[in-house]
């Protein structure tokens, strides 16, 4: 994905250059192509086309702001809940990312999850801890954030 | 972390990696705003202070020390040199001790940029900062 951008922006430089216009309208101009150029020979490269990983980096970024506001609907529906009928706990979920920022982004957006609490990473990077607000639907908790946040982020590093 | 425990780290580390080059170049602008806006050589330094600070929480002393292999004191020392060195400087041209200077001058790649001799003087400002507050905090740290 790296390396397709830097084309890109290499492919953007060399039509400034034939140019011999340097503006930012024409640098524009220039990625576009290239954007065209990697597009029609996508085949080349490694890893897939990378505009659809920009896709996946918006669509974190939306899931993101989405369980941001969730989660603060759901706290202060509790908050204001006059008797608190919660049994919270702690559970063990397995993951399958590998990378350092996977990891660090899963948990960052379980912790922003409604009533789940990332408190401990195990050694081997294997597993989360992650404190439940309430308990009564960890199995639920646990295939909610595999089905939504795990799918996400493995989109965005394919 | 003399803890029996060995805590993982991962999530710290992982965010220190992008926060550092954030703090960093912050406070380079910072260095460079402190001619017409708030900013300057002091809060500059402390700012980079504070980002290499960070490191050290997220890492051991030891990794860090590998990672910048700076000796501190001669940083400060440096630092004092250069602004003692802008002072002399105006000596040559007749007139007194620290004297500064500002001039625009047409620089290749650039065009008119505003050059002033006071930047040499936050420069060492900047390095002394730097110096004292991490030559403080190790030793403080290397000390059980």
């Amino acid at each position: 994905m790296a390396f397709q951008i830097l084309l890109n922006f290499f492919v953007a430089f060399l039509w400034m250059f034939l140019k011999g216009q340097y503006a930012a309208q024409d640098f524009f101009n220039g990625y576009f192509f290239g954007l065209l150029m990697i597009f029609a020979l996508r085949r080349f490269f490694a890893r897939r086309f990378y505009l659809w990983n920009v896709g996946a980096v918006l669509k974190l970024i939306y899931i993101f702001n989405r369980e941001l506001i969730m989660s603060n609907l759901a706290v202060l529906k509790v908050v204001l809940a006059p008797k608190i009928n919660a049994r919270p706990g702690i559970f063990k979920l397995e993951t399958e990312l590998k990378k350092d920022w996977e990891i660090t982004i899963l948990a960052n957006l379980i912790t922003l999850t409604p009533g789940t609490l990332v408190v401990e990473i195990s050694e081997d990077n294997r597993f989360l801890y992650i404190h439940a607000m309430d308990l009564g639907d960890a199995e639920e908790a646990r295939n909610d954030i595999k089905n939504t946040f795990e799918k996400a982020i493995q989109e965005v590093s394919r | 972390m003399n803890s029996k425990i060995k805590t993982n780290d991962v999530i710290l580390q992982t965010i220190t990696k992008v926060v550092f080059f954030i703090i960093v170049i912050f406070s380079i602008y910072l260095f460079f705003a402190g001619h017409y806006t708030p900013g300057g050589g002091f809060v500059g330094g402390l700012m980079t202070s504070s980002a290499i600070v960070l490191l050290l929480l997220a890492y051991d002393v030891k990794t860090v020390v590998g990672i910048l292999p700076v000796n501190y004191i001669h940083m400060a020392a440096a630092g004092l040199l250069i602004a003692v060195l802008t002072g002399v400087g105006s000596f040559f041209f007749g007139v007194p001790f620290l004297s500064h200077t500002f001039g625009h001058v047409h620089l290749p790649l650039l065009g008119d940029t505003e050059l002033a001799t006071a930047v040499l003087f936050d420069l060492g400002v900047y390095l002394v900062v730097i110096g004292v507050t991490l030559t403080i905090i190790q030793t403080i740290g290397e000390t059980e």
